[in-house]
């Protein structure tokens, strides 16, 4: 396998300056079940840089999100990721929560009897616990989301039944950028989120993504369609393929791939 | 009367129904329903492996034990001393039992409405035994297994609680029953009773708690009988010593159109086992049954249900649900009967386990036997671990694996925890729930 990635036009967007880069990976490489799945992934996020993974259905796009995000049943076999200066293979996945990544879940998992607003709270307040920083009582915690709610328009319905239990597509989605909101993570990965949403939702769900772009927050955004990318404007676009990245470039790439397809990119790569 | 009834019992069970101390030999009826009781416990013995309904309920280890009749009430306890027993905000008329025995110095019954009686069966077997008359020993008869009769051999005291027709308690009756470690390791007996006239409603929270981590014996019985039309909401959590043995036989006698509320929480003790028996004696009767059992390293935990549809447009209900971990084991064992006669029987019972360790084990077993094909029935069981992908989204949002675990354990166990309606008494069991989860080696 090599893992040397040829130079690309797109690569030359790529900043090389990692120290100041919020995340590096390198030469990613991981199994599921002894199958590869990414085999020499690079890519480097700056802080504020959104940045648009797209690629054919089994090219790795949902694997690279779940290794980043330290689910279990990948086995990382070579490369390294680093984030904001440390090692996050070597976390635990509640770990990497508490150092600022966040993972929107294509499928948001349903825990019946577990009711979200106990949930949000266990969750902020064992990050501010890994922070150092006091946990906050019942009172603040309700204000901060009161605040929070008002920032996405989202009315609090949701907080009061169990976390995703019964939720429809939509709702789950929204529950996810609500979590975003909440917990602030520099680092957001948006697996799929716009997959089983109608219109209407995918721009709700986009408008909440926006109000939390900040010069500080950056934002992998994995997606199949170019149509979510309407909504969120990536300063990158790349093209994942076979479980390398085979092209980068601006949003410019995504309409391109909205009109041409995957196959001739993929095709090319093969042919270089 | 004491040399006969050693040879009668076999050896066995002697000491739970020697003779001695202050026990009232009651009206002539009781009299010769101990008698029966006696000699029955001959005959029974204590129940072998090979028996169906102890397959799976090992008794080596209760049998191995000496344990002697309780025979005095105890009266050192002053109201202070269970000020740790009491649950904040919980606003019930309280009765407590210490080993068996009523203790009315401890109890505070308030002020009861008019039509409600509640007293200790100690005192009203000598002031008024022709209440008791056709309910006590009646309702339950001979109950399903020995420790039905050996109570019935040695009951001398519990709680009486006598609703007239159509009165209502608005207030729930809290019965505190509590088990204080003596010299040497005891059998308390307590037998209850509880009767609400036609119409009447009442809500019972039974406890059952230790002080301290002491060895000892609850074998219970309670007999309960509904009027036409009555309502009963009865809660019965049981959270006692790690050491401590436990026996509970519920009988319930159900008339036309009565609705039984029963809501089980199961969660401390060595080895436990309760028997929860239904009969209807009139058509559209309702009985629920629910319950929540946690059974810890070397903890048995063990609820057979025996629901009878005799009469047609009855509907019963049992949904339990289980979280075992270490070595612990949970036995379920539930049957319902429904009769030729019995058609439009409403029944459903449902069993789900939660199993934290692979040392842990569940035997369950529901059966229906349905001899009638107008009915609607229903039954299922699940036996599974915590499910990977929900703790990962929770691990994923910063929260600790161990954090997490008890997170959706008390998920799972939430349905049945609200089942419990007062929200002292639900905030009471889920801290509880929670504090027993995090002790827990998960």
């Amino acid at each position: 396998m090599d893992q040397q990635l040829p130079e690309e036009p797109g690569a030359s967007r790529q900043r090389n300056d990692w120290g100041r880069n919020m995340l590096s990976v390198k030469g990613l490489m991981a199994e599921v079940g002894g199958k590869e799945i990414l085999r020499g992934l690079d890519l480097e996020v700056a802080p504020g840089e959104i940045h648009a993974i797209m690629g054919p259905n089994g090219s790795g796009k949902s694997t690279f999100a779940h290794v980043l995000s330290g689910r279990e049943g990948y086995t990382v076999t070579g490369g390294s990721v680093t984030f904001d200066g440390r090692d996050l293979l070597e976390l635990e996945p509640e770990e990497r929560a508490c150092v600022g990544l966040f993972l929107a879940f294509q499928y948001p998992v349903e825990l019946p009897g577990v009711n979200n607003t106990y949930f949000l709270k266990a969750a902020l307040n064992a990050m501010r616990k890994y922070r150092g920083e006091p946990e906050l009582d019942a009172v603040s915690f309700m204000r901060l989301m009161k605040d929070k709610l008002k920032i996405l328009h989202l009315d609090d319905s949701l907080l009061k039944r169990p976390v995703n239990f019964g939720f429809s597509g939509g709702e789950k989605k929204r529950n996810e950028i609500f979590q975003m909101a909440l917990l602030e993570p520099k680092l957001a990965i948006l697996d799929e989120t716009d997959s089983g949403l109608d219109i209407d939702a995918l721009r709700i769900v986009a408008d909440g993504v926006n109000a939390l772009r900040s010069p500080e927050r950056s934002m992998i955004v994995v997606t199949h369609y170019q149509r979510l990318l309407d909504y969120i404007q990536p300063d990158h676009v790349h093209v994942l393929a076979k479980g390398r990245i085979i092209r980068s470039g601006g949003k410019d790439l995504a309409l391109e791939l909205e009109d041409k397809g995957y196959g001739w990119i993929v095709e090319e790569e093969a042919a270089a | 009367m004491s040399t006969t009834t050693q040879a009668q019992t076999n050896g066995v069970f002697d000491a739970w129904v020697a003779d001695g101390g202050d026990a009232p030999a009651g009206p002539d009826w009781l009299q010769a329903a101990r008698r029966d009781a006696r000699a029955r416990i001959a005959t029974q013995g204590a129940p072998t492996a090979k028996a169906e309904g102890w397959r799976y309920t090992g008794l080596r280890d209760l049998m191995q034990q000496d344990f002697q009749r309780v025979h005095e009430p105890v009266s050192a306890l002053q109201p202070g001393d269970i000020d740790e027993a009491l649950i904040p905000g919980l606003d019930a008329h309280r009765v407590v039992v210490v080993n068996g025995r009523y203790v009315p110095q401890l109890s505070a019954l308030g002020t009861l409405p008019t039509g409600v009686r509640v007293g200790g069966l100690h005192a009203m077997l000598q002031s008024d035994p022709a209440a008791l008359e056709g309910r006590l020993t009646q309702i339950a008869g001979a109950g399903c297994h020995v420790f039905a009769t050996l109570n019935t051999a040695a009951m001398d005291d519990g709680l009486v609680l006598l609703l007239e027709r159509g009165a209502v308690l608005q207030r729930p009756i809290e019965l505190i029953h509590l088990s204080v470690g003596m010299d040497e390791p005891r059998v308390a007996q307590p037998r209850h009773l509880i009767h609400l006239g036609d119409g009447a409603q009442a809500e019972v929270i039974e406890r059952y708690l230790s002080l301290g981590d002491s060895l000892y014996c609850t074998n219970s019985l309670l007999e309960i009988e509904l009027g036409r039309d009555a309502l009963l909401r009865h809660r019965r959590i049981q959270l006692e010593s790690p050491h401590a043995f436990h026996i509970t036989g519920l009988y319930l006698s159900q008339g036309a159109n009565s609705q039984y509320d029963g809501v089980n929480i199961g969660l401390g003790s060595a080895w436990a086992r309760t028997d929860l028996v239904t009969r209807f004696r009139g058509e559209h009767a309702r009985c629920d049954l629910s319950g929540l059992y946690l059974a810890g390293d070397r903890q048995l935990v063990d609820y057979h249900m025996d629901i009878r549809h005799d009469l047609p447009n009855c509907a019963s209900s049992e949904n339990f649900k289980g979280i075992v971990h270490g070595r612990g084991r949970a036995v379920f064992d539930g049957l319902v009967y429904v009769a030729p006669g019995a058609s439009k029987t409403d029944a459903a019972m449902s069993n789900r386990n939660l199993m934290l360790s692979e040392n842990a084990e569940v035997d369950t077993k529901p059966q229906l036997e349905i001899y009638n094909d107008d009915v609607k029935c229903s039954h299922g069981t699940t036996v599974g671990q915590i499910e990977p992908e929900m703790l990962f989204y929770l691990r994923s949002r910063g929260i600790s694996a161990p954090l997490a675990r008890r997170m959706l354990c008390l998920g799972f166990a939430g349905e049945i925890i609200d089942a419990l309606g007062n929200e002292a008494l639900r905030q009471h069991v889920a801290e509880q729930v929670g504090q027993r989860l995090e002790q827990a080696p998960v």
